[in-house]
């Protein structure tokens, strides 16, 4: 009897054992070797880019048309979206489960957050380890072990574009340090020059500065973590600095007097004009701005240093992605595609085309020949992590967007600033609590 | 013909239906029913997601989105927003009348007057935008007359934004109003202010004892499509004019951008339904607050 029950328990296990690997053998497969549909396939990819990576356009439709030479059966369109309309536009079609195929994301935070929201597919379903192995940058759009987005171009962010024959002009030497940087406003102020021209009456470019300032005054990239969940606080004097920081630049009277006034690529217009001396730009975006003024006159340069901290003198280094959405009817031809993105025929044209690096360590390097993107690979290849991306957008928005404008404007100091910060993130600790929790997680990750 | 016949022939009679005091109601019931239908579920909805919270039923969000700084904020200006609808009642009015008594070059007048009213908001956003920049035109030509201290940052500094928005506001809205009181002014028999003259009323007289009465339902219709507007509708302008923040700072954040940035660009649907559902109330009472006055003070439409 005990013999029998023996057997038929061994049996039991052993079928057991048989489906269970046939099942994770299935999974397994479906995540790289599900066939090809042959049938029609209509896709469309919702992007953003060609703002920051002039040029991005028309690679990406060559590369559409590229793809659907080798595979007739495959349609895709692609929808270009506004700066200010990429995440709503997005959120509207998460809401209704319709739209895009394929989506735009920025790197960290703008990317995990829709993976939270059932949004989108970890992509490192479908494709390869050993192609994703190859993407630049993709931790930060990593959680619970999976890539949720795949990179698509590095954004070195950001970098401080220098108009060298300006400051020539004025006397006034390229400053490397904040106190530098500071005499050199006083001087260019002096002399009738704008010292910095900027514009952040759409916001975007306080997400910018409280990076690239900010980033200077921590120890990692856990620091902002903890504050967001509330383990520390933006009150804090690493993170406040920032503020401090910024009331200096506006006490000395770096930036165009109008600067509330303007957009962000209005401001970098100044500049390119010849009206002040530095400007911070997308690194994805210098070259445009090297032929426009002239490869002679343009220095490339991380924010000046100020901070002692690891990050400090360094450029952000993070990447731009594609995702694919929880919705598409087509996950496996999705990812082909990004893929296909990535071939580096593909890589080179992206290159050649818009002047902003593939985020693919096997893109050819040779190719960089202009000196001030060789400058630029050089500091992303030591880069740190982009702050912006580790922030919740809505304090983002709320906090940096606006808050830097009041400061900037004049209506408040530092101190208030970073005391409305960390009130407006008690607020989002309050209303966002699944972010919060999933933010916590993300933040064992960088511990 | 024979009697039976002729009764025969006798037309029917048949039983007319008499809906008697629901006639109204049934004349309207297709109407009713279209309206229920688009906008019956999505209220229904609203409301549901406005009460549940961490997928309880409260009034935890309503009390959440109300303690929120923004949205107190928001509603404010909304509420400030509303002082601009009497400048537009008599601005409009006045305009109106000089029109009316022909005043020189009244074609041309009209057309000027009228014509932001037809452009789309973005397009009078976007040219605004650009006007009053700190070095925009409208500065350029205060400094080039002398004024240069008048010139201010006109949507980039927190005490002057929502009041160039205003400003903006009025200028696109007071078509509105001069051509619906132009068109009621131009319908009234002009024995009435022939009349008025004979006896000698002037100018002022004249509008405020035959104008002001004759048009005194158009103008109860005037104040609540713009005090409707002032609250409920002022999205496409401060979207368009600030970027989509309402910056600088929350100086031009008004309720319908909080709704939409906290359902769109925060994932908060429960709390952008909250603000949803308050605005919608408040709007109501606003409304209810405009008819009282209107039936109390015996005011038709029709005037």
């Amino acid at each position: 009897m005990h013999r029998k029950l023996g057997v038929v328990v061994a049996v039991v296990v052993v079928v057991t054992a048989v489906l269970a690997t046939a099942g994770l053998a299935s999974r397994s497969s479906k995540t790289t070797k599900q066939a090809f549909p042959t049938g029609p396939v209509n896709l469309t990819m919702s992007w953003w880019g060609e703002q920051e990576a002039a040029g991005a356009k028309a690679w990406l439709n060559e590369t559409v048309a590229a793809y659907q030479k080798k595979h007739p059966n495959v349609k895709i369109k692609t929808v270009l979206q506004t700066t200010d309309g990429l995440i709503p536009a997005f959120k509207a079609a998460a809401a209704a489960k319709k739209g895009p195929d394929i989506q735009y994301f920025w790197g960290g935070i703008w990317s995990l957050d829709d993976a939270w929201l059932g949004n989108t597919k970890p992509v490192s379903d479908y494709i390869p380890k050993s192609e994703l192995a190859h993407y630049l940058n993709a931790k930060e759009d990593t959680f619970d072990g999976k890539v949720w987005t795949a990179p698509w171009y590095v954004q070195p962010s950001f970098p401080v574009l220098v108009r060298k024959d300006v400051l020539a002009k004025a006397g006034v030497a390229v400053p490397t340090t904040w106190p530098a940087l500071l005499k050199a406003c006083d001087r260019l102020n002096a002399k009738g020059i704008t010292p910095i021209a900027g514009g952040i009456k759409d916001g975007w470019f306080g997400g910018w500065l409280f990076s690239i300032i900010g980033a200077q005054g921590i120890t990692s990239i856990s620091d902002v973590l903890d504050a967001t969940t509330g383990k520390a606080k933006f009150t804090d004097p690493k993170l406040a600095a920032y503020w401090t920081r910024l009331q200096e630049l506006r006490d000395h009277k770096c930036w165009n007097d109008d600067i509330n006034s303007l957009e962000l690529y209005q401001g970098q217009q100044r500049w390119s004009e010849g009206k002040a001396a530095m400007t911070v730009a997308a690194g994805s975006d210098v070259k445009k701005f090297v032929k426009k003024v002239g490869v002679a006159k343009v220095g490339v340069m991380p924010m000046p240093k100020w901070g002692t901290g690891p990050y400090a003198g360094k450029l952000g280094s993070t990447s731009q992605t594609v995702g694919i959405t929880s919705w598409t009817k087509y996950p496996e031809v999705a990812a082909d595609f990004i893929m296909f993105m990535h071939n580096p025929e593909r890589m080179s044209a992206w290159f050649k085309t818009t002047g902003a690096f593939p985020a693919d360590n096997r893109f050819n390097t040779k190719l960089i020949t202009l000196p001030q993107q060789k400058v630029l690979f050089n500091l992303v290849k030591s880069g740190s992590p982009y702050l912006e991306n580790f922030i919740p957008p809505e304090l983002d928005a709320k906090a940096f967007f606006a808050q830097s404008q009041l400061l900037l404007g004049g209506s408040i100091n530092a101190p208030k600033a970073a005391a409305a910060t960390e009130k407006i993130a008690q607020r989002i600790r309050l209303t966002q609590r699944k972010q919060m929790a999933n933010f916590k997680k993300w933040s064992g990750s960088y511990k | 013909m024979t009697s039976d016949t002729a009764a025969l022939s006798r037309p029917r009679r048949r039983r007319r239906f008499r809906p008697g005091r629901f006639e109204p109601a049934l004349w309207i019931a297709p109407a009713v029913a279209i309206v229920v239908f688009v906008f019956g579920y999505s209220m229904f909805e609203l409301v549901k997601t406005s009460l549940l919270f961490d997928g309880a039923w409260t009034t935890e969000n309503f009390r959440v989105t109300w303690t929120d700084p923004t949205f107190r904020t928001a509603l404010g200006h909304n509420a400030r927003l509303l002082l601009a609808v009497p400048i537009l009642v008599a601005t409009s009015l006045l305009l109106a009348i000089l029109l009316f008594e022909g005043l020189r070059g009244w074609r041309f007048h009209r057309w000027a007057l009228f014509l932001p009213y037809i452009l789309a908001i973005p397009v009078i956003g976007v040219v605004f935008g650009q006007l009053l920049q700190f070095n925009g035109l409208v500065n350029q030509l205060l400094r080039a007359v002398g004024f240069g201290g008048l010139a201010q940052d006109w949507l980039g500094q927190p005490r002057w934004a929502l009041w160039t928005m205003t400003a903006v506001i009025v200028l696109r809205e007071l078509g509105f109003g001069i051509v619906l009181f132009l068109a009621r002014l131009l319908s009234v028999s002009s024995d009435i202010f022939e009349a008025g003259r004979m006896d000698g009323a002037r100018f002022f007289r004249l509008h405020r004892r035959i104008t002001i009465p004759q048009l005194s339902g158009v103008i109860i219709f005037y104040v609540v499509v713009e005090a409707i507007t002032m609250v409920s509708w002022v999205f496409n302008y401060v979207y368009v004019m600030t970027n989509g923040q309402g910056g600088p700072g929350d100086a031009t954040q008004v309720t319908e951008l909080y709704i939409y940035q906290t359902a769109f660009q925060y994932q908060s649907p429960e709390i952008a339904s909250a603000a949803a559902v308050t605005l919608f109330a408040v709007t109501l009472v606003l409304i209810a607050m405009f008819f009282r006055v209107q039936r109390r003070a015996g005011i038709g439409l029709d005037a």
